[in-house]
């Protein structure tokens, strides 16, 4: 680990002006990436901006129709969280896949989502939900969120504050673990919500997150898991590495839609 | 699914030990089976180099093992004993790709059987169905 400066904030609009003043700096949330990174070398911030203590950052709440769950809410409480199980059950199941326990009691779903790794869950459910990113600054459809591998549409102070999920009428997610590591190999989230139909697939992409407007096209039809017969992924564009090629990845996408589809449906 | 491991361990003196070896050597060789592969990119760098990558057997990858023994005493000690050290590890790999190569058809399956390996094979005896017919 490389040294660095550690400043704990009070309030969002404490963290923005500490991480504009620190310039080269990060913000902390859970940390189940970013402490990791740092032990290894991988990065080398001269200042961490310490969220873990704003309260107004942490919360799970259904306002109209909205689930809105608050950047520093860990994965455990959405997991189990009453009202997340009765809104978006599916939500609250893909929380509970996240790495292991201790990753699941520290990992925050905004540093999830700020981290944007392609093989997050979180990622998914966003764009499967056709969520909102509410920051410090502006609010951002998650279609316009996710812009490529970790990299996402906020700015340098610009701080998640609330992910506004609508209640769909349906939801599911299924996800292909990666054995070791528990991230998603393949994930896919399927929504409904009146006609808008999503599908979002993590884990499989070159670019991260991504919808497949064929099956949401199928799916618009007939919301079942039947209706994705014969619908296929082409290996292009999608991740090959040690863990698994494009073409397993595509065959993946194809089954875990169906998956996914069945268990909305 | 059901495991059985049976071995003869000469006179079992702590059995709850003994078992304990047993369980933990069939975890190595369900992970040696399906699991653990050390890679390497082409500039010989480890590529998995940490947990994240390395897959090992943890509890939820294995099921129950029902272990029994047949005892036949060692004659060339006091005690009749024999070493149990890493016996599960030994048929555990055998048995585990055996039942695989048993359900694709055929014998060309790498170790660590991953999900993709078994995938690749499972591909590959639908071909060798075709140009059978």
């Amino acid at each position: 680990m490389y040294k660095f400066a550690y400043h704990k904030a009070k309030n969002v609009k404490d963290a923005a002006a500490l991480l504009k003043k620190a310039g080269d700096s990060k913000l902390l949330a859970g940390g189940q990436t970013l402490i990791p990174t740092l032990k290894l070398r991988l990065a080398g911030p001269a200042a961490l901006v310490d969220i873990g203590g704003v309260k107004e950052l942490s919360g799970i709440a259904l306002k109209g129709k909205d689930l809105v769950i608050g950047a520093m809410t860990r994965h455990a409480e959405v997991a189990t969280s009453k009202v997340v199980r009765k809104a978006i059950p599916a939500l609250a199941a893909l929380a509970e896949t996240i790495g292991d326990p201790a990753v699941r009691n520290q990992g925050t779903i905004g540093g999830s989502i700020a981290n944007n790794d392609p093989a997050a869950d979180y990622p998914a459910a966003c764009l499967g939900l056709g969520a909102t990113i509410v920051t410090s600054k502006r609010k951002i459809p998650a279609d316009k969120f996710f812009k490529g591998l970790f990299e996402t549409a906020l700015g340098d102070d610009e701080i998640i504050t609330e992910v506004h999920f609508p209640v769909p009428k349906s939801a599911g997610y299924a996800k292909f673990p990666n054995p070791a590591s528990r991230y998603a190999l393949v994930g896919v989230f399927v929504s409904r919500n009146g006609s808008d139909v999503r599908v979002a697939v993590t884990g499989a992409g070159e670019g991260g997150v991504f919808r497949v407007a064929e099956m949401e096209k199928a799916l618009q039809k007939d919301f079942s898991a039947k209706a994705l017969d014969g619908i296929a992924v082409k290996p292009r564009g999608l991740n090959s590495d040690i863990h698994a090629s494009a073409e397993y990845r595509a065959h993946l996408v194809g089954v875990m839609a169906k998956r996914a589809a069945a268990s909305a449906a | 699914m059901k495991w059985t491991a049976i071995d003869d361990f000469g006179i079992v003196i702590n059995p709850m030990i003994v078992e304990g070896q047993v369980h933990g050597g069939i975890a190595q060789g369900v992970g040696q089976a399906l699991l653990e592969g050390a890679v390497y990119d082409k500039h010989g760098q480890l590529v998995t180099g940490s947990y994240m990558d390395y897959c090992m057997p943890r509890a939820d990858n294995l099921p129950s093992f029902n272990v029994d023994y047949v005892v036949t005493k060692c004659p060339s000690n006091p005690l009749g004993i024999k070493g149990c050290g890493e016996a599960g590890a030994i048929a555990a790999p055998v048995a585990v790709v055996n039942a695989i190569t048993n359900a694709v058809g055929h014998e060309d399956v790498p170790m660590p059987a991953t999900p993709q390996a078994v995938w690749a094979a499972v591909q590959k005896s639908a071909k060798l169905r075709k140009a059978a017919e």
